[in-house]
């Protein structure tokens, strides 16, 4: 039953599934770390950028690789023009959630409208299987692998070696205190709100070309990027990308070996007990006592 | 900033607060249990009759949780208890032949006595961290009602339900059993906000270290609030199903959780009017726009998004603006 290709086959499902859930959760942790918005549209932005995949790809044929960022970045102009629905929420987080949920509902039953509610699939870029030391590794996962990764390590470095990232970092610690510093807070929210819908945008395309795509596929990632945030810690960007790396491999592991509903349960129930134990997540820094 | 977000997620009360004392309190709700007996005669057919009784069954839901919300917990596993009462009652019914006022007790009991084990539990969190793990907990029930197949019938459900005693199971019979199990529900939920329990749960609410050095047992006083809550709701799981002769997991899922959370918000949080004004809206608009379905829920959507943005005190909180109170002498 352990065979290497059966564990190569768990490993590389654990790692695209990982990127994609770190690429949604970055986005909906950065949101909520910085504008203190609960962004319940965040399943309806990856739904778009499936769309944007599947209409640029699939219907115009694009170059795959031209399409995967220019559908990112067809859904992100979208959002910067739709910031003023955002801007009504920002630091009011139970208003943000209901409110952003009736958002969620419009996009979504717009998106019925527009493309019927039937399931598509969108083309395979790379078919066929790639052979490593005698190993099988479809080459799509791989593929989507590379994407995420690279943009990862893009937003690595744009946080942590530009001064715009400087400022990002600051403005999610303390807003006012930033302000006093010179930083112009609005550019700043516009600026997270673009990074976070690009890649939340990115992420949605490459999970609808390996599941499918609907208009109601967003609310699978909204789950994950639920669990995923609060595994790692709320508005905690390092534990982002440690909950979706656990998240990824323990569904991999568990929905191989033993189903996907057991998975479910399992990593539902051990974020409640991880809640009960320590509310602020693997990474995040405790509330501070109302002094 | 953190203890701002958190505080956030309890309503701005002195601003908007209407006290239930005022003058126009008793008229307001003098007429409005007036137009509810008298619904059967004025509803035009019986599509509005339908929708009196969804209104009703929604009303148990939104009030419930209204006790809850009181204590400034906001749970989204609402739903969830709902569904815990309705397999309750379908289950002593089919599987037990218990008797339709003891369905009607065990859809009581189930919901709560899962609520008073897990209560003290969850409810040591605050904020945005009870939100999530009630999120997480409704997600799990829902797929034990679907997992657990041999007793709740999975996906597919339960269609044979046994019909109602015949005086309840016509369309007016069954109007009156939900609207007098909600005006029941209403009233004990008003009772409790007026007592002492009441008022302790209000000052948890605005202060929690403050009341429980004023010696309020903070997390007894949010469990006693939390099972009652729970409790009343398995009432709705229980009517709905009889009224669908169905039941299902997809009627408990976390949709439904947020639709209570939506009706509490969107009416107001801070008096006992706003849930049932939200379910009011909730139920009865996307039913009358019944005709555009995926328009309905972009319109739906959007007043969603501008009550929220444009309007802080729900449509309760509308009243106390258009119409400032005097001052409370």
């Amino acid at each position: 039953m352990l065979s290497p290709a059966l564990l190569g086959q768990v490993f590389l499902n654990g790692a695209s599934l990982s990127a994609i859930y770190v690429l949604v959760a970055l986005g909906f942790t950065l949101l909520f770390g910085i504008m203190r918005v609960v962004n319940f549209a965040h399943g309806a932005f990856a739904m778009l950028g499936g769309y944007a995949l599947y209409t640029l790809y699939g219907v115009y044929g694009w170059p795959y690789l031209a399409a995967v960022p220019a559908a990112a970045l067809l859904v992100a102009a979208a959002m910067v023009a739709e910031a003023w629905v955002f801007r009504w929420f920002y630091h009011r987080m139970l208003q943000s959630m209901i409110g952003l949920l009736g958002l969620n509902m419009a996009i979504v039953y717009s998106a019925v409208l527009v493309w019927d509610v039937y399931e598509r699939s969108i083309p395979a870029a790379f078919p066929g299987l790639i052979t490593v030391g005698g190993l099988l590794f479809p080459a799509d996962r791989l593929m989507v692998i590379g994407i995420a990764c690279a943009v990862l390590a893009a937003f690595w470095l744009f946080v942590t070696q530009t001064r715009f990232g400087l400022a990002m970092r600051a403005a999610s610690q303390d807003v006012e205190i930033a302000e006093a510093q010179g930083i112009d807070a609005k550019r700043i929210y516009q600026l997270a709100f673009f990074i976070a819908t690009f890649m939340v945008a990115l992420a949605g395309g490459l999970y609808a070309q390996i599941y499918s795509l609907s208009p109601f596929m967003g609310d699978r990632p909204l789950l994950v990027s639920f669990v995923v945030v609060i595994l790692g810690g709320m508005g905690s960007i390092p534990g982002a990308a440690l909950g979706g790396i656990i998240l990824g491999f323990t569904e991999s592991i568990l929905s191989t070996f033993f189903g996907s509903s057991l998975s479910t349960f399992v990593s539902f129930g051990v974020v409640i007990a991880l809640l009960v134990v320590r509310p602020s997540g693997l990474l995040g820094t405790p509330e501070a006592v109302r002094a | 900033m953190i203890e701002g977000a958190s505080s956030a997620l309890v309503a701005p009360v002195a601003a908007v607060r209407v006290s239930s004392r005022s003058n126009w309190a008793p008229l307001g709700w003098g007429s409005a249990v007036l137009l509810v007996l008298a619904w059967p005669a004025l509803a035009p057919d019986g599509f509005f009759l339908q929708i009196g009784t969804l209104v009703m069954l929604a009303c148990i839901g939104a009030a419930s949780l209204h006790l809850i919300i009181r204590t400034g917990q906001v749970s989204l596993s609402h739903a969830a208890f709902m569904g815990v009462g309705g397999y309750a009652a379908v289950l002593t019914q089919s599987r037990l032949g218990l008797a339709f006022p003891l369905n009607m007790v065990a859809a009581v009991l189930l919901p709560a006595a899962m609520a008073l084990l897990i209560g003290p539990v969850l409810l040591r969190l605050t904020g945005k961290y009870f939100v999530l793990v009630t999120f997480l907990f409704g997600e799990i029930v829902r797929l034990a009602f679907t997992q657990w197949t041999s007793l709740t019938g999975g996906a597919n459900g339960i269609f044979d339900i046994p019909p109602l005693p015949p005086l309840l199971a016509t369309p007016t019979g069954f109007y009156f059993l939900s609207a007098g199990t909600a005006l029941a529900c209403i009233g004990l939920v008003m009772r409790i906000l007026a007592s002492e329990v009441g008022r302790s749960i209000d000052s948890i609410r605005e202060g929690e270290r403050l009341a429980a050095c004023a010696g309020v047992p903070v997390l007894w006083v949010k469990t006693l609030a939390f099972t009652m809550g729970c409790g009343l709701v398995g009432l709705q799981g229980a009517l709905s199903s009889y009224h669908l002769h169905y039941i299902d997991p997809t009627a408990f899922t976390s949709v439904q959780s947020l639709n209570f959370v939506i009706m509490n918000v969107i009416g107001s949080m801070d008096h006992i009017a706003g849930p049932l004004l939200g379910a009011l809206f909730l139920v009865a608009m996307p039913e009358l726009l019944r005709g555009y379905v995926e328009l309905q829920h972009i319109i739906f959507g959007l007043i969603l998004v501008v009550v929220m943005a444009v309007l802080p005190g729900g449509l309760f909180g509308l009243y106390g603006r258009v119409w400032p109170r005097k001052r409370r002498s």
